[in-house]
């Protein structure tokens, strides 16, 4: 990814929109009685689109982000979407995304990740109550959730970016040389 | 110059792990400190505009859901208001001697919110996307004169507590976030316990540690205790409406000492609520 300032101010922008919809609209919606979590599916589309320092970098500012609007205790947030987006860069590093299933299939599996890894950041500082196993239900609904929210994410991400992508390819073939006299 | 680059990023990689630990080891436990204040004071307006914009766009969304979900429970609804007449009834004859009693014993008659309490209405603006953290924030702070540890309750009964005030907003731990236990007391029996959570079923709370002796039936009311000793206090005021008891099975009674309890309010979907400020703390 090309990063230039006008670059640098949508992605700031698409995290800080992101963590507002999240906390203002989509935690705050049921499907099924779960609520959809998208930041996990937000920091993949941008660690997909710009690599793994662009994951990481947008992961922990908006885990940052979200734990200082939720007033809770500041790094655990950042952590987890720092690793979702580390993981979904080092992934564009690793293979060629040859299908489009392949993003929102990610982002399916870093959420399970991102929902797992919150619970292990929990279990690290304590829970003093019996966890249901209806924890298990939410985490997987959540995951297939990212799975279609990951897939409209990434599309709107990459015609966003697309001035910085530097893989992006043509988005019109090249017209066929004219030739003179044919 | 690929070294350096790889070496330039594995740095960047540290420092922001680092970072994250630092700030989870400095800041947990501690509450709200400066950066989540003034973070929290510049977003709490947007937060709150957005809320109100996307209000009927989440309604639509929650339409949904509820649609699917009245199917099941007209049934067990309607049995369910029959079951609240006949208590309707036998509820009129007991606000009328519980009027008597309370003039006997000179006690102030306010109804759901205890005196000395003076309520501060909230709107809930944001809430925990993950399933393991049951908090949402409200747009009434310390400028309101909400303090950390004040109830909240909304029109169906308890909904948590303050745990972090910043200028205009506050987090409100929910009675079903794992950190959460409320001493509480089953009317009319009398059986106290502390209702604990159970983490990721915000429809399935557990009172624990009742006395085995006092059997506990389904269907009776739980509220907050709200019990005083030397020196300390619950953080809950007395008989505010918790729940009610959805399951108490024998065994589960005399082997574990605790039954499960179905909140009244509505965990899932809190919009208005109110703080229930000042009160004998301190």
């Amino acid at each position: 990814m090309i990063l230039t300032p006008n670059i640098v101010a949508r992605l700031v922008a698409i995290i800080v929109a992101g963590v507002l919809l999240q906390l203002g609209f989509f935690s705050q919606v049921a499907l099924f009685h779960v609520s959809p979590d998208v930041l996990p599916a937000l920091v993949v589309a941008l660690g997909l689109l710009g690599g793994s320092m662009a994951g990481a970098v947008s992961g922990f500012s908006a885990g940052l982000l979200l734990d200082c609007l939720l007033i809770a205790p500041l790094g655990g947030g950042s952590l987890v979407l720092l690793a979702t987006g580390y993981l979904a860069g080092l992934f564009r590093e690793r293979f060629e995304i040859h299908s489009p299933l392949v993003p929102p299939l990610l982002c399916m599996v870093l959420t399970l990740f991102a929902e797992l890894g919150f619970g292990a950041v929990e279990l690290m500082l304590g829970i003093d109550a019996p966890v249901s196993t209806l924890v298990i239900r939410d985490i997987l609904l959540k995951s297939i959730f990212a799975f279609f929210a990951g897939w409209a994410i990434y599309v709107g991400l990459r015609r966003a970016l697309r001035p910085a992508l530097v893989e992006e390819p043509a988005l019109r073939r090249s017209r066929r040389p004219t030739v003179l006299g044919a | 110059m690929y070294r350096k680059q790889v070496r330039r990023r594995r740095a960047v990689l540290a420092l922001l792990i680092v970072g994250s630990f630092a700030l989870l080891t400095v800041t947990y436990g501690q509450g709200s400190d400066g950066m989540q204040r003034g973070v929290s004071a510049i977003f709490s307006p947007v937060q709150s505009v957005l809320d109100r914009a996307l209000k009927p766009a989440r309604d639509l969304v929650n339409w949904f859901d509820e649609t699917f979900d009245a199917k099941g429970r007209n049934a067990r609804l309607q049995s369910e208001l029959e079951e609240a007449r006949r208590q309707a009834v036998g509820a009129k004859a007991a606000l009328a001697e519980n009027a008597q009693l309370r003039k006997l014993v000179e006690l102030d008659e306010s109804g759901a919110i205890p005196s000395g309490y003076e309520p501060v209405s909230g709107r809930v603006i944001a809430r925990s996307p993950t399933v393991w953290f049951a908090d949402v924030v409200i747009d009434a702070g310390s400028g309101d004169g909400v303090e950390v540890g004040d109830p909240v309750v909304d029109g169906d009964g308890l909904v948590g507590s303050i745990a972090a005030v910043a200028g205009g907003s506050a987090k409100v731990t929910l009675i079903v976030d794992h950190s959460s236990a409320v001493s509480a007391k089953i009317v009319p029996n009398g059986a106290q316990g502390v209702l604990k959570p159970s983490v990721g079923d915000p429809g399935d709370l557990i009172l624990e540690y009742l006395n085995s002796e006092r059997r506990v039936g389904k269907g009776q009311s739980v509220v907050t205790s709200g019990w005083r000793g030397e020196g300390i206090e619950s953080s809950y005021p007395p008989n505010l409406p918790i729940g009610e008891v959805a399951e108490a099975s024998i065994v589960e009674q005399e082997a574990q000492a605790q039954v499960h309890v179905r909140p009244y309010a509505d965990l899932r979907d809190l919009d208005i609520v109110q703080v229930l400020t000042g009160g004998s703390r301190g």
